[in-house]
């Protein structure tokens, strides 16, 4: 009822709903006589939500409001809800996209970027990856109204609370990495003015810097509460920032130049924090470097992108059925796993509750006990060596090659 | 309540582009202009415009209705009603679970003529070809997965009424051991609701739209603000048609899982009719004037015309036909298909001695009924005497029912 109120009517809610009816009513005959248009025969299931009973793995129509060229390789989608709500998340974590290419159903985590604040409209920026079937889909294919797919959002790369005294959080990212850190240095700026932050982000070349212009701006807003030192491989001339990859002697150099973790030992007035987010050679150096500093391993946080494109092509695990028991909450459940399916959706479509988020191997939500039997599993994904060790599976990337047995430990 | 020409046998020389957009309106104008009691009229008109004209069942939002019964509340909680609380033991015993009583590991494949839904002669095809229209078989049984989707849904939509008429009933009946009794109905119409909406969900993946005459008898009873109106109206009438429905679907389904979960609820479903027909008889016999007793037996004659005229899957039409059909000849094809017939003859087998048993059939009724062709059914069996386990030995009795051809 735009018009009535643009005319400066000030209408009471039971008002507005009646004028709201009256509207539908007349539209439902006027729609018929006059256009022709009939009500539909169907029912909208699409905005259902997730049934008890659900046989897949539910997933939920987001709306792509704006899109935004970052780099010449990275855009911007701005999301939300289909009924126009922001997207609910914690800073720090990803949605999984499930995306249709080829009569093939592919999903991928992508980092929400957007701080963590009420107003802040969401996005996620996706790279071209080489290869990669997703990214090219969303970079090729979405604009504005476009209707994607998601779960989530999910993850646990996320601020813990604050001690009492402030923190100085310092992320170490490289190229898309840049992603999750985004939300989480722009919420701990926003929303804790005591708080500093120190990022070091390492790209190839200067115009790949995604969020380049971002980064300039929050420097502005936040002053020395924020520092940015632009690492890059392949440095313009001219280029007076850090220089080289980001390996262990040049993290040194790093840290050094940023008087990072110095020989003075902790602090009394801040919680030092580490959070690492890029590419597992990044990742590996971080750790060796930080080690060398003596930075203890609990002030370390870190996601693991998974590659799914990384994963062999549509193998097959096993061409029969095979049994599955289920332990969970002290009761036990059976049902069997076809060829194809994965543990976590012979589970849900024998209406057994195994618990999941992400979906894709990225999240360790659905993390269970193998206690019988073997499963194998699509690589690489988010299970740490010491897990794997300790017997514990993937249900979402799982695949029983013989009966089994898992349990649900929580 | 003579036969006259209805506007829709009136209509067949506009334009077809103008007549689809004006026929809807004709037959509903053709319904209402059918009630000749004023006092009917007054009670079921407005639920016919919402329902027929403005369609608030099919504009996609949630419809909100309002009722003005008064909850009845009693204090010094009698022992007043011995048989609604047999039916309530009866009914704590015989509650089971949708999700672990029945196997929903069973794969439904509606195009499989292996194991047909419903027989193959369940429309009249031999109509449709008649009127033009050649199916090929994977066409025909695409139809019958369609229309039993349509029926399943006005099946869920229906249990969805139930629910919350049981729940108001429960608030209204004056009866203290009806309240318990009702309480059960309640929960077994969440049940109902539960199962049918998983089959739909999971095993045909479709949900229609309700129907606009289904919608007009729950607008109607939902806002009517006498509880022997709503009992009338949910556990005689509506129960009356769903127990026809699964009844008829109950014998000629071959497929497995949609013939245990029908087993299932029209065991429920004989509990529900059995406590409205106790607490009707009295409440009619006792209680009313002769002139409201009147105005109800009119009401109830009016519900079951609608329910055996109007129920003629316009859903499945839209879908399928508009353009190619007429309604009128759409109208032709449901009238003459074998298994509405066998729909309406266990339906109105179950209805009429229902009214019967509550005093809603008396001799000064009974010839429009005749009129009508349902004399067949005065002698009946009630609901009363009729439990769980017998209703549905009845129905397997009559056999795995093949349709005739007729």
């Amino acid at each position: 009822m735009g018009t009535l109120e643009q005319l400066g009517l000030a209408l009471t809610t039971p008002v507005r709903r009646r004028l709201e009816m009256l509207r539908r009513d007349l539209s439902m005959v006027g729609g018929r006589v006059v256009l022709g248009r009939r009500a539909p025969v169907l029912v909208d299931r699409s905005h259902a939500g997730a049934r008890a009973w659900a046989h897949t793995i539910p997933r939920r129509p987001v709306r792509v409001t704006r899109v935004v060229h970052e780099t010449d390789e990275a855009s911007s989608f701005y999301l939300e809800e289909m009924d126009g709500s922001p997207i609910e998340f914690e800073a720090g974590q990803f949605l999984t996209f499930s995306v249709e290419v080829d009569g093939v159903t592919l999903r991928r985590a992508y980092s929400l970027a957007s701080p963590q604040l009420p107003d802040e409209p969401r996005h996620v920026t996706v790279k071209r990856m080489p290869e990669g079937r997703v990214s090219h889909y969303l970079n090729d294919h979405c604009a504005e109204g476009t209707i994607l797919h998601v779960l989530g959002p999910s993850g646990n790369f996320l601020l813990p609370p604050l001690s009492g005294r402030p923190r100085h959080a310092v992320f170490i990212a490289g190229g898309s990495g840049i992603t999750p850190v985004m939300s989480l240095l722009g919420t701990v700026l926003a929303t804790e003015p005591a708080s500093r932050v120190t990022l070091i982000y390492g790209n190839r070349r200067r115009e790949d810097i995604i969020f380049a212009a971002q980064l300039a701006a929050l420097r502005e807003r936040y002053g020395d509460r924020l520092r940015v030192d632009h690492v890059l491989n392949a440095p313009p001339r001219g280029w007076t920032g850090g220089e080289g990859l980001l390996d262990p002697p040049t993290l040194q150099q790093r840290f050094d130049a940023l008087g990072l973790f110095g020989d003075t030992g902790p602090s009394d007035e801040e919680d030092v924090e580490v959070y690492l987010c890029g590419p597992s050679p990044m990742m590996q150096a971080a750790h060796e470097a930080l080690r060398a500093r003596a930075v203890p391993a609990a002030s370390i946080r870190e996601e693991r992108f998974t590659q799914p494109e990384a994963r062999t092509e549509a193998r097959v695990y096993s061409t029969t059925p095979q049994p599955m028991s289920v332990q969970i909450r002290g009761l036990h459940a059976d049902t069997v796993v076809k060829p194809g399916q994965t543990l976590l959706e012979a589970g849900l479509e024998g209406g057994i509750g195994l618990p999941f988020s992400c979906a894709m191997g990225g999240c360790g939500t659905c993390k269970v006990k193998l206690r019988e039997g073997e499963v194998e599993m699509d690589e690489p994904n988010c299970l740490s060596a010491a897990e794997r060790e300790a017997g514990y599976v993937l249900t979402c990337v799982g695949h029983a090659t013989g009966p089994c047995v898992i349990e649900v430990e929580r | 309540m003579t036969r006259h020409l209805s506007p829709l046998e009136r209509l067949p020389r506009l334009p077809s582009i103008v007549r689809e957009r004006v026929e809807p309106y004709f037959e509903a104008l053709d319904v209402m202009t059918a009630v000749k009691d004023p006092k009917i009229f007054a009670s079921l008109g407005p639920s016919g415009v919402r329902g027929l004209i403005l369609q608030r069942g099919k504009q996609g939002v949630p419809t909100l209705i309002g009722s003005k019964h008064k909850a009845h509340f009693d204090w010094s909680y009698p022992s007043d009603q011995p048989e609604m609380l047999e039916l309530y033991r009866r009914a704590k015993a015989g509650q089971w679970d949708g999700e672990r009583d029945l196997d929903w590991s069973i794969s439904v494949d509606p195009d499989n003529p292996e194991v047909p839904m419903v027989p193959e002669n369940f429309f009249n095809a031999d109509k449709i070809r008649e009127f033009g229209i050649k199916l090929t078989p994977a066409e025909g049984l695409r139809l019958t997965h369609s229309t039993v989707a349509w029926m399943l849904s006005q099946f869920l939509h229906g249990e969805q009424g139930a629910l919350l008429a049981a729940a108001q009933v429960t608030e209204a009946v004056q009866f203290f051991d009806g309240k318990l009794y009702g309480a059960t109905q309640v929960v077994d119409e969440a049940r109902h609701v539960e199962v049918f909406h998983r089959y739909l969900d999971t095993k045909l993946d479709k949900l229609y739209q309700i129907n606009d005459n289904l919608f007009v008898i729950i607008d109607a009873l939902m806002a009517d603000s006498r509880w022997d109106m709503k009992f009338l109206g949910m556990q005689i009438m509506v129960e009356g048609l769903a127990l026809g429905a699964f009844g008829m679907l109950y014998r000629i389904t071959k497929e497995p899982l949609l013939k245990s979960l029908l087993g299932r609820v029209i065991q429920d479903e004989a509990r529900h009719v059995h406590y409205g027909v106790l607490a009707l008889r009295e409440h009619i016999r006792t209680q009313l004037s002769e002139a409201e007793r009147q105005e109800r037996e009119d009401w109830a004659f009016e519900v079951a015309l609608l329910m055996r005229n109007r129920f003629l899957s316009y859903e499945v039409y839209e879908e399928w036909f508009e353009g190619l059909l007429t309604r009128a000849q759409w109208q032709e094809v449901v009238n003459t298909s074998p298994g509405l017939e066998l729909f309406r003859q266990v339906m109105f087998s179950r209805l009429v001695p229902n009214l019967r048993d509550i005093g809603l059939l008396s001799d000064r009724i009974k010839p429009y009924y005749a009129e009508a062709g349902l004399a067949k059914y005065f002698d009946g069996v009630s609901a009363r005497e009729l439990d769980e386990t017998t209703m549905i030995s009845a129905l397997d009795a009559a056999g795995s029912f093949e349709i005739a051809a007729e």
